[in-house]
């Protein structure tokens, strides 16, 4: 393995994980996640040389983003696809990975489908801002650069993303507060 | 309707906003019943999403998948023996002397530059923001194998985390912040009544001075391979430079 796959494998493959999640919200299909990642992966690594000292799982998502977009753009069957609201379990069941308990898996499996429902209801504009803010862990600044708009407009859809989850929350569960 | 403050105490939960503007708004939520129900809400959905999000994980064929990928890219084009064999031409050498004596100066230059790195107000400011109530630890904990693993997925470094309770630094907790663009690891102590936060980051170089002051605190600064270490606080010189010398002493 030379120097660039090692530094690689240490500052970028630790990602994947983030880089998948994100895919699989953005493709709304876990198997569309796959080939972006993949894609994402082989382009970031092609031009990787020179990324020390950025942060380099936002860039990894940008890349993922990009990656998307252009797929979007090639292949315009996103809009046929159906919402996740009626996208088949076996999607959650093949993501959530099977731990010694079985009432304890069932039990992410059930919030891993309910975390689709939700999210899957959301325009995507607010499902990524949302998405990058709550489960990656990304600050303003980061989601700025990922999605290419304004720290103010990404404050502003946040809100909003965040209004319209709590909204589709109580929606779901009748009488909770989320 | 809206409270006007609404997008301010949402950045101030993100955690986006500065030591005074989050002192100005922690006021401005004691007295608004409505900043009191957003906090709360932003709370509950951020659990929700992050618990429900905790047990997603890329399928692992995936990545065997990709790195068969990445086997197959064209390698980094080795130099041949033959190149590297052959001795440097003399104009290099004197090249090299003019462009060592050019650094020099420029560093001379820039000197004074350097004493005002940004850095330093960004690297007190975190200390400020953290004395603030709520703000002082993420994580909790007088274990250093708690505090440690939890900068793993919080922080982008791994910094040296011990307890000297016996020489008087008591390990208080661990906590992430964005520093010189990137996430920090910092670990806290207690001396007596004084904090001191010991912040660590990614550092090419040392570019910090060994010790100075900004706002009457202390700053301390050294590094260890390529790791910048910096503690903060308003204990004195030499607690900080004890807690300095256990901390290189006990680096792995």
């Amino acid at each position: 393995m030379d120097d660039k796959r090692r530094r690689f494998e240490s500052e970028v493959m630790p990602h994947l994980d983030a880089a998948w999640r994100f895919a699989r919200w953005l493709t709304r299909s876990a198997a569309d996640a796959e080939d972006v990642v993949q894609e994402a992966c082989l382009r970031a690594y092609r031009g990787y040389e020179g990324l020390r000292g950025t942060d380099a799982k936002a860039w990894l998502l940008a890349i993922v983003r990009n990656c998307q977009a252009t797929d979007f753009r090639q292949r315009q069957r996103q809009a046929a696809l159906p919402l996740p609201e009626s996208h088949d379990a076996r999607d959650v069941a093949a993501v959530v990975a099977p731990g010694p308990d079985p009432e304890r898996a069932a039990m992410q499996r059930d919030e891993a489908r309910q975390l689709d429902r939700l999210l899957g209801a959301l325009p995507p504009e607010q499902r990524e801002v949302l998405v990058l803010r709550e489960i990656e862990d990304m600050d303003y600044r980061q989601i700025a650069a990922i999605l290419g708009i304004p720290i103010g407009t990404v404050m502003s859809r946040l809100a909003r993303a965040r209004a319209a989850l709590k909204l589709r929350c109580q929606a779901d569960v009748p009488g909770s507060r989320a | 309707m809206t409270c006007v403050w609404s997008l301010r105490t949402q950045a101030y939960f993100d955690a986006e906003v500065d030591a005074p503007s989050a002192a100005a708004l922690e006021q401005h939520v004691e007295q608004c019943v409505e900043c009191q129900a957003l906090l709360a809400d932003l709370e509950a959905s951020r659990a929700l999403l992050r618990r429900a999000a905790a047990s997603l994980t890329a399928p692992a064929p995936l990545a065997a998948r990709l790195r068969q990928g990445l086997d197959r890219e064209a390698p980094a084009p080795v130099r041949s023996p033959a190149a590297r064999r052959r001795p440097p031409p003399f104009w290099l050498g004197v090249l090299t002397g003019l462009a060592g004596a050019a650094g020099a100066l420029l560093l001379a230059a820039m000197l004074p530059l350097l004493r005002a790195d940004p850095l330093l107000d960004e690297l007190v400011a975190a200390h400020l923001r953290s004395l603030m109530p709520m703000h002082l630890i993420d994580v909790a904990s007088t274990d250093r194998h708690t505090v440690k693993p939890w900068f793993a997925g919080h922080a982008d470094v791994s910094p040296v985390v011990a307890d000297f309770a016996a020489q008087g630094f008591r390990l208080v907790g661990g906590r992430a912040d964005y520093l010189d663009r990137q996430r920090s690891a910092v670990v806290v102590y207690q001396h007596g009544a004084h904090l001191i936060n010991v912040f660590s980051w990614h550092a090419a170089a040392p570019r910090l001075p060994a010790s100075t002051t900004r706002s009457g605190y202390r700053v301390a600064c050294w590094t260890v391979d390529d790791l910048g270490y910096c503690a903060v606080s308003d204990a004195g010189w030499e607690e900080l430079r004890a807690l300095e010398r256990l901390l290189q002493e006990n680096g792995e």
